[in-house]
């Protein structure tokens, strides 16, 4: 059976705000996406977590289909894509940049459990469709752009990085 | 057309020293959400936003340039970043409006 040439276009593309929660109890955070015209400040108990607002910031959401052959890879997982600037000899991103060489840019795609305590990350078939997407339309020669999970970070609250969405723009240098 | 010819024809002054790419298109945006949904590779990006986080859109996406209109000029991390990834960053006394008018007189689209 011959394999498509993926040729990905974004899809169901959902402006809205990455709004970011965390338990004060264990430290964990989680995030989700929100379409509301605000972005909903709620306190709630969930198991042994008690989640509250930490902060939103106004993002953009999508999946990918291939335009030749109808594939669509979802991205319910993804909440967010940061260029990694990290340095941390202990972190994996750090690693996977520095092998990468000049001309990479690694960026980290985030899922909404930073703990990961489920055990899952952005699945690979999500990062495999976004490491395409990026690159497919790459017009400097000997750039590249590679995707990873969140879950090689070292440890999401350190790890070094530009998050991309649309928060602290109004900052004055 | 080359960087390098758009900014002799429009006065941009720049910021780092870059590639001279060609241009392949315009976009007009401050936001990295929409920059990443909706510009493309090779393009001249116009934006009055200096964040940090435009660098990181515009080079997952490949924009070849920045302009930053009004007189903005970004801090020196910023600066730093977008020479690093290889984005050429200039500025310009225009407002966003004048500016896309010079660059739809001079064909570019």
């Amino acid at each position: 059976m011959a394999t498509c040439n993926h040729r990905w276009e974004m899809i169901d593309v959902l402006y809205g705000y990455l709004v970011v929660e965390g338990c004060p109890r264990c430290g964990g955070r989680t995030s989700f996406f929100s379409t509301e015209a605000v972005a909903p400040i709620d306190e709630y108990r969930e198991g042994d977590h008690f989640w509250i607002y930490l902060g939103s910031s106004q993002a953009v959401k999508f999946n990918l289909k291939c335009a030749k052959c109808n594939k669509e890879v979802r991205l319910d997982d993804l909440m967010g894509l940061m260029m990694s600037t990290c340095d941390r000899p202990q972190c994996e991103v750090a690693n996977i940049a520095k092998s990468a060489g000049k001309g990479t840019s690694v960026y980290v795609a985030l899922c909404a459990d930073s703990t990961h305590s489920s055990g899952k990350c952005i699945s690979e078939k999500g990062i495999d469709a976004l490491n395409q997407y990026f690159n497919q339309n790459i017009k400097t020669p000997g750039k590249k752009i590679l995707v990873v999970p969140c879950s090689k970070c070292c440890d999401i609250d350190v790890c070094e990085g530009i998050v991309i969405t649309d928060v602290g723009l109004t900052d004055i240098y | 057309m080359k960087i390098s010819e758009l900014v002799k024809k429009t006065g941009l002054k720049a910021i780092n020293k870059s590639e001279d790419k060609t241009i392949e298109g315009v976009y007009i945006s401050d936001m990295a959400s929409d920059i990443i949904t909706n510009a493309k590779a090779n393009m001249l990006l116009i934006t009055l936003q200096t964040h940090k986080t435009l660098i990181a859109a515009a080079n997952l996406i490949d924009v070849a340039a920045i302009v930053f209109v009004k007189g903005k000029k970004p801090g020196n991390d910023v600066i730093d970043l977008a020479t690093k990834v290889g984005i050429a960053l200039y500025y310009t006394e225009d407002d966003t409006w004048t500016l896309a008018s010079k660059l739809t007189r001079l064909g570019i689209q």
